[in-house]
C-alpha cells in the first residue's frame, strides 16, 4: 500500500510539473525540445514493450518512427483525410510492417530477432532515400499540414498547444502501456523474459505473444513518427535510421527497463543529453557509447532502479 | 552467361569477406553466446590502421597488416575483458546493449582518428587477368584466395590442436569443460583474439577492394549476422556456405536488377530461409 501510494505520489507531482512545463521555460528552443522529448516518450514506451517487459531488443523503433512519419504525410498528400484520421491510421500502417519482420523473426529463438529487426530498420532507411517517387528520397517532403484548420479554436502552429497535444497523448499511451503490462498479457510477456522454456512447457505459445509486443510496440512507434511529422512539418530519412533506434535502447535502460517511468526519463535524457555535450561534438558518440555500457555493468536497472533502491535504503533507516 | 559468370566471381570476392566477418562472429556466439555487435567496427579499425600504417609511416603493406592484426588482437582481448566479462553472467539481453555501446565507442573512435572521408588502402596489385572472357582484377583474386587460406586455416586450428579442442569442449559444454580442467577464464580471451584477428584481415580486404568509410562496419556486422543465420549457427561450414549465398546474391542482385536495392534483397532472401529453414541452410533441424 505505501509504494502503491509513493507511486501515486510521483505520477501526480510528474504530471503537475509537466502541465507547467511551458511556463516556466524562458527559452523557446527548450520548449521545442521537451516536444521532441514527449514524442520520445511514446516511441520508448513501445520500445520498452518488447525490451524491457519482454526481453527481445527490438533495433527498428526510429524504422517505425518512419513508417509512420511517411504514411500520415502521404495519405494526406495523395486523398482528402484529415490530419487527425491519417495520424490515427499511421500506426496501423506501421503494424502491418511489423507483422510482416515480427513473424518469421519471432518464432526462431535466440538474437535472430534483434539481427533481423536492425537489418529492417536499414532497408527501411535505404528505401526511404532511394524510392524517389514516393518519399522524395534525402530531400524528403515537406508542408505537411498541422492538425485542426487554420482557423479552429486552437492556434496549432504555436508551440504551446502543440506541447499539450503531445502531452496528452503521451500519457494517454503511458496509460495504455501500464495497463497492457498489468493485464494477463503482460504478465505473461514478463514471464517470457525470465524463463521462456517454462512459459513453453505450461502450454502457452510463447511466439504470439512476442509477437503482439513486437507488433504494439511498433505501433507506439508509428504514432511517435506520424506526431513528429505534423509537429515539424517536414520530414526526411535521416533521422529514421539505426542511430536513432539505438537511442531509443538507450534511453529504456537508462530510464529503467521494465518500468513504466523508466521510458519517461529515459525519453527527456535522450534528447536533452546530446544538446549538453554539444561542445564535445565528435567525443559525443564515445560519450554516448560509453555512458551506455557503463550503465549497463554498474546500473542495469536505470535511473528508475537506484532511485527505488536509495529510496527503500532511506525508509528502513526512518524506521 | 559471361555476364552472370562475370557476377559471381564478384560474389564470390565479397563473399569472402562475409565468412571472415562471420567466422569471428560464430566462434565468440559459440563459445559466449554473444552477440558481439561491434564486430564490424572493430574489424573497420583494422582496416583503418593499415591505411594510417601504409600512407602514415611507410609501412610496406604486409607489415602494415601484421601490426594492425596485432592491435587488433589487443584490442579484442581488452573488450572481452572490460566489456563483456562484467556482464558474463548476466542476462543475455544486457551483454547485447554492452555491444551496442560498444559499436558506439569504437565508431567514434574511427571517426576522431581517421575522419569522415573514407579511405582506400594503396596496393600495387593492378593487374586483371582475363580468362575466357570473363575479367579477374588480381586483387580481388588475392582475396578470394586469402579468405579460403583463412578458413582453412582457422578450420585446422579448431579441430586439431589443443586450445581448438578446448574452444570446442566449452562451446558444447561449459559445465563438464571446467570440470576437464579447460580454463574458461582464458578460452574467451583466445576466441576473441582469433575473432578479431579474422575481423581485421576482413577489414583490411574491405578497405582494399572498396573504401572504409563511416557506418560500414555496421552493415559489415549485419551481414555476418544475416549469413549466420543463412548457414546455421556456430558452424564453420554453415558460415562459408552462407557467407558465399549473400555474396553472390548480392552480387547477382546488384548485376541484374538494382544496385540501390541490392541490400534489400540480401534481406528478402533472409527472411525467406527464415520461414522455410529456421535452422539455416546448413544447420541441423
Amino acid at each position: 500500500m505505501m509504494t502503491l501510494n509513493r507511486t501515486f505520489i510521483f505520477y501526480a507531482v510528474a504530471l503537475v510539473g509537466f502541465i507547467l512545463l511551458p511556463q516556466l521555460i524562458a527559452v523557446k528552443y527548450y520548449l521545442h525540445l521537451s516536444v521532441l522529448a514527449l514524442i520520445w516518450v511514446i516511441a520508448a514506451q513501445g520500445q520498452n514493450l518488447i525490451q524491457g517487459y519482454t526481453g527481445y531488443v527490438s533495433i527498428v523503433q526510429a524504422g517505425f518512427m518512419g513508417i509512420g512519419a511517411y504514411s500520415t504525410a502521404l495519405m494526406g498528400i495523395h486523398s482528402d483525410m484529415p490530419v487527425w484520421l491519417t495520424i490515427t491510421l499511421a500506426p496501423f500502417v506501421t503494424a502491418f510492417f511489423a507483422l510482416l519482420t515480427g513473424y518469421p523473426s519471432l518464432r526462431v529463438k535466440g538474437h535472430y530477432f534483434a539481427i533481423v529487426t536492425l537489418a529492417f530498420n536499414m532497408v527501411i532507411f535505404i528505401v526511404l532515400m532511394n524510392f524517389h517517387e514516393l518519399t522524395q528520397g534525402e530531400a524528403g517532403i515537406t508542408g505537411i499540414p498541422k492538425p485542426g484548420a487554420k482557423d479552429g479554436l486552437f492556434n496549432w502552429r504555436d508551440r504551446e498547444t502543440y506541447y499539450y497535444f503531445v502531452l496528452i497523448i503521451a500519457v494517454l499511451m503511458t496509460a495504455l502501456a501500464a495497463l497492457i503490462v498489468r493485464s494477463r498479457i503482460g504478465q505473461t510477456l514478463i514471464a517470457i523474459r525470465q524463463n521462456e522454456d517454462l512459459v513453453g512447457a505450461i502450454g502457452i505459445a510463447a511466439w504470439k505473444y512476442k509477437l503482439f509486443a513486437f507488433v504494439i510496440s511498433a505501433m507506439f512507434g508509428g504514432l511517435a513518427g506520424a506526431i513528429y511529422a505534423h509537429y515539424q512539418s517536414f520530414i526526411n530519412p535521416e533521422i529514421f535510421g539505426v542511430a536513432q533506434s539505438l537511442d531509443a535502447i538507450l534511453a529504456v535502460i537508462i530510464g529503467g527497463s521494465g518500468t513504466i517511468a523508466g521510458p519517461i526519463i529515459g525519453a527527456f535524457f535522450v534528447v536533452f543529453l546530446p544538446e549538453y555535450l554539444r561542445f564535445a561534438d565528435s567525443f559525443r558518440l564515445i560519450l554516448y557509447g560509453l555512458v551506455l555500457v557503463l550503465a549497463t555493468i554498474f546500473m542495469p536497472r536505470g535511473i528508475v532502479g537506484v532511485t527505488t533502491d536509495l529510496m527503500a535504503k532511506w525508509g528502513r533507516g526512518k524506521t | 552467361m559471361v555476364e552472370v559468370i562475370q557476377q559471381i566471381i564478384n560474389g564470390v570476392a565479397i563473399g569472402g569477406v562475409y565468412v571472415l566477418i562471420a567466422l569471428g562472429l560464430t566462434t565468440v556466439f559459440g563459445i559466449l553466446g554473444i552477440a558481439h555487435f561491434a564486430h564490424g567496427s572493430v574489424s573497420m579499425f583494422g582496416g583503418y590502421l593499415t591505411f594510417f600504417f601504409v600512407t602514415g609511416w611507410g609501412f610496406s603493406l604486409l607489415l602494415a597488416i601484421l601490426v594492425s592484426l596485432l592491435v587488433g588482437m589487443v584490442l579484442g582481448v581488452l573488450i572481452e575483458l572490460l566489456a563483456y566479462r562484467p556482464v558474463r553472467d548476466a542476462n543475455h539481453i544486457n551483454a547485447f546493449i554492452v555491444a551496442l555501446g560498444l559499436t558506439m565507442m569504437v565508431e567514434g573512435l574511427n571517426l576522431e582518428f581517421f575522419g569522415h572521408e573514407q579511405v582506400v588502402i594503396p596496393t600495387n596489385l593492378s593487374r586483371v587477368f582475363n580468362i575466357g572472357g570473363v575479367t579477374i582484377p588480381e586483387l580481388r583474386l588475392y582475396v578470394i584466395i586469402a579468405a579460403a587460406l583463412l578458413v582453412l586455416a582457422m578450420t585446422l586450428f579448431v579441430e586439431k590442436t589443443k586450445t581448438g579442442q578446448a574452444i570446442r569442449a566449452v562451446a558444447e559444454n561449459r559445465d563438464a569443460a571446467i570440470l576437464m580442467g579447460v580454463n574458461v577464464n582464458t578460452i574467451p580471451l583466445v576466441v576473441f583474439a582469433i575473432s578479431t584477428a579474422l575481423g581485421v584481415c576482413a577489414g583490411v580486404m574491405v578497405g582494399s577492394l572498396f573504401a572504409i568509410a563511416p557506418g560500414i562496419g555496421e552493415g559489415l556486422v549485419v551481414k555476418g549476422f544475416a549469413v549466420l543465420i543463412l548457414g546455421g549457427l556456430g558452424s564453420i561450414p554453415g558460415a562459408v556456405v552462407g557467407g558465399l549465398v549473400l555474396g553472390i546474391t548480392e552480387a547477382l542482385a546488384a548485376g541484374f536488377i538494382s544496385s540501390a536495392y541490392k541490400d534489400v534483397i540480401a534481406f528478402v532472401v533472409m527472411i525467406s530461409v527464415l520461414l522455410f529453414r529456421p535452422q539455416g541452410l546448413m544447420g541441423k533441424a
